[in-house]
């Protein structure tokens, strides 16, 4: 290296300290924690006088059935909300792939949901699905009475109630997704579009068997991301329904807010956050393997 | 290279980053200076949570009238409420967060585990023998935890079965000579003949959103029935909570669901108040309304028991002192104001028609000679039995009402308890070790 | 009609309908937030034409039951701070990495790149502890440090001005060192004006995302004045008496600033390709 890059270089922890410090505080070292405590039956109040307990909390975990159940209605929630908002951001994309300022408008307008806060949306739908008490409900039901449905209890029914924020979810996010598969069509080979056509194929043609498999690192992106945005989900059910009714719609990050400051036990909300972790590092490990190599 | 060539100047189209830290830093200096300003060190910072309206209304009053009190001495008392379901869960946050309000009120079995927790500062210091004489011993017995007393309420609670005598008489049906209760079997054929006669019998207030709401009205079943929710001693539910007993007791309690008697899931929370059912199995909140509502042809009787006697449940909210405010006059005034005969007692139970706590208070309430606060008194003098005190009340209060609620939808009785069991003994088992209170049924 | 005509009617009708379905939802909240209480759920959409029913009581009234000037501030205050210092923090990094040569350069970013996809809520709860021996809890000024101190450094902010920090064309470093520019002009002068759209991008980011704060401000923000507009209004949804005028007032209040925000900026952000590496 050459004396002015040693100077450089030299000024490289300047740069580097605050960020890698306050990483360091704030993401590194709670994590650490949290995997400590996770062995340990510590306590809110008292996490200082916790004993160890080996691997007690994570098999108490699944033997726990409310954890389990917010487990599996987290997967269910992610069944439900990452094929159809996938499938759905990827029809938009292609549609509004258009230079037109209309289109341009449209993307702004499926965009929007996506600006809005959780907290508000989760209100606002809570809202839109009251269920009818005689003549008065939520504009859900409305426009399914206009069209003769009968109207539905949405959120108290324990069969709907997590499908409609699924629903709900996938309006407020398929927007954002919508972005990414316009950014990944930019880098569709264009020649190969054009000889697909030459070569008598269609519309639909052209979209499975050339613009799919050129997109197959955004697609494993997205529902990569999809996922874990999935798994995460806390607002909608704490606001929209509590985790009800009858615990259908309890969220993983529910149930470890819950067994943190309801059930006060620091132990084994950490295993479970730490279970939660080992969850998403899977999901995007598993993207890092789908995601072809690229030609630089 | 000419196209290479580059100014050392940054181009002005964007505002200076240099400008935008320093409107930032003074965005951040004024908002600093705000928040500061406002700070007052004489501020009691006091939570409660939120209950009927007449009795927020009334605690809203009694710390104006305590603010106007102290004003010269400057201590004020900034009171805020939190609805009930999301009380504890806050509460919890602050108590971890070591930021506690200087005062709050608590529901009597939870004083145990914060007084465990060190949160709370002992209160023994701040009253004299004579004054603490004058409450209840029922009071002193919740907000005592190895003989030290770190909370006081201002009133006590009763659970009693309301009814209209007019439906009544339409249906047929005697109510219980004296201040007796009704067998079980006694109470579902009453069920059974005003349902005979066109009306619904009974509201149990299923859609109640508190966990705490179910223990504290359908323990008493499970007393009554010669049962308990955990053993004392080192704390155990395992065989205690789905023992023979409560299987027997609570499936005699479900009978009021499957028969039909009382809906699982009201939609109004004042059935018997607007007149839809005869009977209201509810506690002294009620009892100014349904007056009101009812006048003459209200009454009231002892719960209707499973066993050998009817047992009502005791304890409310109360108020403790934070540790670390231990130290502060103004929340030291505070609670002793809150507690005290006239300034505290008279006010609440004014609104909330509770039972005094103090007897001197008492004086106040010339009601307490009629129906149905005669009832009141007269359970918690010989009938009432508070609820478990153990630091685990937390779990065990959820636990258990999910279970009753799923048994009031018709779940298996023994099944559904011995899932609660194990639920609720998972989480002592962890902590047995520490666990030094004993915990009585 | 010939057939192109007949599928542009078609494919305007479909964007007409896609619009409504999205906008729906917004367009009833805002327009029901100035409606009396009673006429919220009311039947028919009649009552959307009588002039009677429009009110501003809603808002009135939501900003005086829960200090919803103080809510606004909070958030507003939160999102800039943390939207600012990540700003320094966040580019000086990426920077670092990007261009400046140190040892276990990689290891380091590798270690920092293992950190992006860490959710908060897995987070949450030790943070919560960590928070609170710094003194981050507490008083409004400890809640406000608590609100964003923690999310001031980003794994992913660094990950991604990083990639537009590596686009910058040598060339334009080169000259500049020719020029006689030092390490630190460099960076002011040269990396930073080049990457304004990643910044801008990055700093449209922040604020949306931290505007919509739940869970954190939830467990730091429990004193009444240290709440966020999204605490303020989970407050008005779940305190009894329910107004649903007021709650939508809230609602709407809260959404304002952020739309404004998206609109102005919108043409900054940049997004890039999904695949890692390439821009």
């Amino acid at each position: 290296m050459t004396a002015w890059e040693k100077a450089r270089a030299r000024t490289a922890p300047l740069f580097l300290l605050p960020a890698l410090a306050l990483l360091a505080v704030f993401v590194v070292w709670p994590l650490l924690r949290a995997a400590a405590w996770s062995f340990t039956n510590a306590d809110l109040l008292a996490p200082g006088e916790a004993r160890p307990v080996g691997l007690g909390n994570y098999i108490d975990l699944f033997t726990d059935a409310r954890f389990l159940r917010a487990f599996g209605n987290t997967w269910l929630f992610a069944l439900l909300v990452v094929p159809l908002q996938t499938a759905l951001a990827f029809f938009l994309a292609l549609w509004v792939d258009r230079p037109e300022p209309a289109w341009r408008w449209l993307r702004v307008v499926f965009f929007l949901p996506v600006v809005v806060s959780m907290p508000v949306l989760a209100v606002l739908w809570t809202l839109l699905y009251q269920p009818a008490q005689g003549d008065t409900m939520g504009l859900v039901n409305a426009a399914l009475d206009l069209v003769g449905a009968p109207p539905q209890a949405w959120l108290r029914d324990p069969a709907l109630a997590l499908p409609a924020i699924a629903f709900m979810s996938i309006w407020q996010g398929v927007g954002l997704q919508m972005m990414v598969f316009l950014a990944g069509l930019q880098n569709v080979p264009r020649e190969l579009l054009d000889a697909a056509r030459i070569d008598g194929a269609g519309p639909w043609q052209r979209v499975w068997h050339v613009i799919v498999p050129s997109m197959r690192n955004t697609f494993v992106f997205v529902v990569t991301v999809t996922t874990i945005l999935a798994f995460r989900i806390f607002v909608q059910p704490y606001l929209m329904t509590r985790g009800g009714p009858g615990n259908s719609t309890l969220s993983l990050v529910q149930s470890i807010y819950e067994t943190t400051f309801v059930s006060q036990d620091l132990g084994r909300a950490c295993a479970a956050a730490l279970v939660f972790l080992a969850l998403v590092g899977v999901l995007a490990g598993l993207q890092r393997r789908f995601s072809r190599e690229d030609r630089e | 290279m000419g196209d290479l060539m580059f100014t050392v100047r940054p181009p002005r189209r964007f505002p200076s980053w240099p400008a935008l830290l320093r409107l930032a830093a003074c965005l951040f200096a004024f908002a600093s200076a705000g928040h500061l300003a406002a700070r007052d060190a004489r501020v009691v910072r006091v939570w409660s949570h939120q209950g009927q309206e007449a009795e927020n209304r009334a605690l809203r009053e009694s710390a104006a009238a305590f603010n106007a009190a102290h004003a010269d001495r400057g201590m004020r008392v900034e009171l805020t409420f939190f609805p009930d379901f999301q009380y504890a869960e806050k509460l919890a946050i602050a108590a971890a967060a070591r930021d506690l309000p200087d005062a709050f009120d608590l529901d009597g079995p939870l004083v145990a585990r914060f007084a465990a927790a060190g949160l709370l500062a002992p209160l023994d210091p701040h009253f004299s023998r004579e004054e603490l004489d004058d409450f209840l011993p029922t009071i002193l017995e919740q907000g005592t935890v190895d003989g030290k007393l770190f909370a006081l309420g201002s009133f006590d609670s009763a659970l009693v079965l309301y009814y209209d005598r007019e439906m009544f008489a339409r249906a047929g049906v005697e109510p219980p000579p004296g201040g007796e209760a009704w067998t079980w079997s006694e109470f579902l054929a009453a069920c059974e003949k005003l349902r005979a006669a066109g009306l619904a019998p009974l509201s149990l207030h299923m859609d109640e959103s508190a966990d705490e709401w179910f223990t504290y009205a359908f323990s008493p079943v499970v007393w009554s029935g010669g049962g308990a929710l955990i053993s004392p001693g080192a704390p155990r539910v395992r065989g205690v909570l789905a023992s023979p007993e409560n299987v027997r007791s609570l499936s005699a309690w479900r009978e009021l669901f499957a028969r039909g008697h009382a809906p699982t899931d009201p939609v109004d929370p004042d059935l018997f108040g607007k007149g839809l059912v005869a009977m209201d199995w509810t506690g002294h909140w009620m009892a100014r309304a349904h007056l009101a509502v009812k006048g003459d042809k209200l009454g009231v009787m002892p719960l209707p028991r499973v066993g050998e006697r009817s047992v009502a449940p005791c304890g409310s909210w109360c108020w403790g002192l934070s540790a670390q405010a231990a130290d502060n006059e103004g929340a030291v005034a505070w609670l002793r104001w809150i507690v005290d005969a006239e300034t505290g007692v008279v006010p609440a139970v004014r609104a909330n028609g509770a039972v005094p706590a103090r007897r001197s208070a008492f004086t106040a309430f010339p009601e307490y000679s009629e129906i149905p606060y005669k009832l009141f008194r007269a359970q918690l003098e010989t009938a009432a039995r508070a609820r478990p005190r153990t630091p685990f009340y937390a779990t065990l209060t959820a636990r258990f009402a999910a279970a009753l609620r799923d048994i009031a939808r018709g779940a298996d009785v023994a099944a559904r308890l011995r899932q609660a069991e194990d639920e609720i003994q998972s989480v002592i088992d962890r902590r047995a070790p520490a666990a030094k209170e004993a915990a009585r049924p | 009609m010939n057939s192109a005509a007949f599928r542009n009617l078609l494919r305007w009708l479909l964007a007409l309908a896609a619009t409504a379905f999205f906008l729906a939802p917004l367009l009833w909240m805002f327009a029901a937030s100035f409606q009396t209480e009673a006429r919220i759920f009311a039947p028919g959409f009649s009552r959307w034409f009588d002039p009677a029913g429009w009110t501003l009581e809603n808002y009135a009234d939501a900003w005086r039951r829960v200090a919803l000037g103080r809510g606004l501030f909070n958030s507003a205050l939160q999102v800039l701070l943390v939207a600012a210092g990540g700003l320094v923090v966040n580019t000086a990094a990426a920077y670092a990495f990007a261009r400046l040569e140190f040892r276990g350069r990689e290891v380091l970013f590798a270690l920092v790149v293992m950190l992006v996809i860490l959710p908060v809520e897995v987070l949450a709860i030790p943070l919560f502890f960590t928070a609170r021996d710094l003194g981050l809890t507490g008083g409004p000024v400890a809640a406000m440090a608590g609100l964003t101190v923690p999310f001031v450094a980003k794994a992913f902010n660094i990950y991604f001005l990083r990639q537009h920090f590596l686009s910058v064309p040598r060339a334009l470093e080169e000259a500049a060192v020719i020029d006689g520019a030092g390490p630190w002009n460099l960076f002011w002068h040269v990396a930073l004006p080049a990457v304004r759209p990643a910044l801008a991008t990055v700093v449209v980011l922040d604020l949306l995302a931290h505007w919509g704060d739940f869970l954190w401000p939830l467990m730091i923000a429990t004193r009444e004045e240290s709440r966020t507009v999204q605490l303020t209004l989970a407050n008005l949804f779940t305190q009894p008496p329910v107004q649903w005028g007021d709650i939508l007032a809230c609602a709407v209040l809260a959404t304002l600033p952020v739309v404004l925000v998206f609109r102005l900026l919108q043409r900054h952000i940049v997004l890039t390709d999904a695949r890692a590496g390439i821009k």
